[in-house]
């Protein structure tokens, strides 16, 4: 009896595994199956906005961060995650009702289904990024091996997130186009294009419930300044996103009992 | 030996909305978050009771919203009962929402590989089996096609041919059984009854009278939610469709 529960759980990870390696798959490939361009274009949209950022804070109004267009690439790149990710899991529920209603399916992958398919995008985009830097005359250290928490603990608080959004936007079918709004206003109100220090102190306190400004942050300590994030704020970081992903999930499973009578 | 599935005082409650339910947050803010509480809840199944002996065959039969196809779901996993409990024993296999998750632009072979994934099998599984769906489903020439080039009898073809190489023990058919052309609907009436032959549990909802009393051991009536009679095939049909003939 003991084997066959552990020989089904090893079963039910591989067939998760699968599942979810299949729908992410399944999403790029649709995603770039009309567009000539294919996936080249997880490159080239930052690159598009690198380059007028880059034009607007360098001749127009100009800000004074050395190595900005590196700067900015960091942050661009990890915004662009963010809120691609949150604005397509919104309607993962909504616009799979089929797989909803399929006895067996798992839905909670559906959320992660996106926001996997995202990562894979910001994964393919790194390399890029990093040949940037060098040639911005970056020099990268072994600081880089740390990475990896920072990127986990980004997708740790996008999933976490992604579960909220995409339960509310079953009772509310407008929650796409708010989400949009906001993130629009968010994007002004987080470091992406300016440097965490240059905020005046004494509205400090405005981002610190900013969970983006601390990611973002991490990622440039590690590729340019070649330091290690500050540890307390990876710890917060992460006590966050394991709080929010935990209550997140609940609640979506909580909801999810009447998914079907909804759609 | 026990029952495959064993369903005790089974309730269901589902919530009935205003029609002008706001279905935005814009609207719901507008009108003061009014007529967003559901008007009342009624029991789409109530006190339903009944077990399925291993390898035998329930038939379900009621009118149009009746809970049918919300007794499936259930037993399926799908959504919560209010009430009473659910036991089911065995490897649970679905002939209902075929080709979920099917989309036109990807090929045909692309989509048996997602649709025998969310079917429940592993990547690996699906590969053994490859050859023996496409055969089944005839559609060897064309499974590097486009799904969109397929016929809709095609589409089916491929979903059935996924959904009953699950190895499944237990089966819920929901009035898939009009499937594809004359000659493909025979093949799989007879699928079926080679699955029913070999020890599968079935429970099978159907408008057509022949269908329940050619495969289906014992049947339940279900009008509004509750059964209205359980016994043979023959005899639950009969009450069935002289009620409804009044």
């Amino acid at each position: 009896m003991q084997t066959r529960i552990t020989q089904d759980n090893l079963r039910r990870l591989i067939y998760v595994r699968d599942l979810l390696r299949e729908l992410v798959v399944r999403d790029m490939k649709l995603r770039y199956k009309r567009s000539v361009l294919g996936i080249a274009w997880s490159i080239l949209n930052p690159l598009a906005q690198l380059l007028v950022f880059g034009f607007v804070f360098r001749f127009i109004l100009p800000v004074k961060i050395p190595n900005y267009s590196s700067f900015l690439f960091c942050g661009v790149l990890a915004w662009n995650w963010f809120s691609s990710s949150l604005l397509l899991s919104t309607g993962a529920i909504v616009d799979n009702r089929d797989l909803i209603k399929r006895p067996g399916f798992p839905a909670a992958i559906l959320p992660t289904v996106r926001v996997t398919s995202d990562l894979v995008h910001f994964l393919l985009a790194l390399p890029v990024l990093l040949v940037f830097l060098m040639l911005d005359g970056i020099r990268l250290s072994s600081m880089i091996l740390a990475l990896p928490i920072v990127i986990a603990l980004e997708f740790t608080l996008i999933l976490a997130l992604a579960y909220f959004v995409s339960t509310i936007h079953v009772i509310f079918r407008d929650t796409q186009y708010l989400l949009g709004v906001l993130l629009h206003l968010l994007f002004f109100l987080t470091p992406v294009f300016y440097d965490v220090h240059s905020i005046p102190t004494r509205y400090q306190a405005l981002f610190l419930f900013n969970p983006m400004m601390r990611v973002i942050d991490g990622y440039r300590a590690i590729l340019i300044r070649g330091e290690f994030p500050v540890r307390v704020w990876l710890l917060i970081l992460g006590a966050v996103a394991g709080v929010l992903l935990t209550f997140g999930y609940r609640t979506f499973s909580r909801a999810s009992y009447h998914f079907v009578e909804e759609l | 030996m026990g029952s495959a599935i064993i369903v005790q005082g089974l309730g269901r409650q589902f919530r009935r909305y205003y029609l002008d339910r706001p279905w935005t947050l814009q609207e719901a803010v507008q009108r003061g978050l009014r007529r967003m509480a559901p008007v009342e809840r009624f029991w789409a199944l109530r006190e339903v009771s009944f077990s399925v002996a291993p390898g035998r065959a329930l038939g379900v039969v009621g009118p149009n919203g009746a809970g049918k196809s919300t007794l499936l779901r259930l037993l399926g996993g799908v959504g919560r009962p209010d009430e009473g409990t659910i036991e089911v024993h065995g490897r649970l296999g679905a002939l209902l929402e075929l080709g979920a998750g099917f989309h036109p632009d990807l090929t045909g072979r692309e989509n048996l590989f997602i649709n025998g994934l969310i079917s429940g099998l592993t990547r690996r599984e699906v590969a053994t089996r490859l050859e023996s769906i496409l055969a089944f489903a005839e559609l060897q020439d064309f499974i590097d096609n486009p799904l969109r080039t397929y016929s809709s009898g095609m589409q089916m073809r491929l979903a059935f041919a996924v959904a009953i190489h699950t190895d499944s023990e237990i089966f819920l058919i929901d009035e898939v059984l009009a499937v594809g052309d004359l000659s493909f609907k025979r093949k799989c009436l007879e699928r079926i009854a080679q699955l029913k032959r070999e020890g599968c549990t079935m429970v099978l909802v159907s408008h057509n009278p022949t269908t329940i009393r050619e495969f289906c051991d014992e049947a339940i009536w279900l009008q509004a939610g509750r059964i209205v009679a359980h016994g043979a095939p023959d005899v639950v049909v009969g009450q069935y469709a002289a009620n409804a003939a009044r």
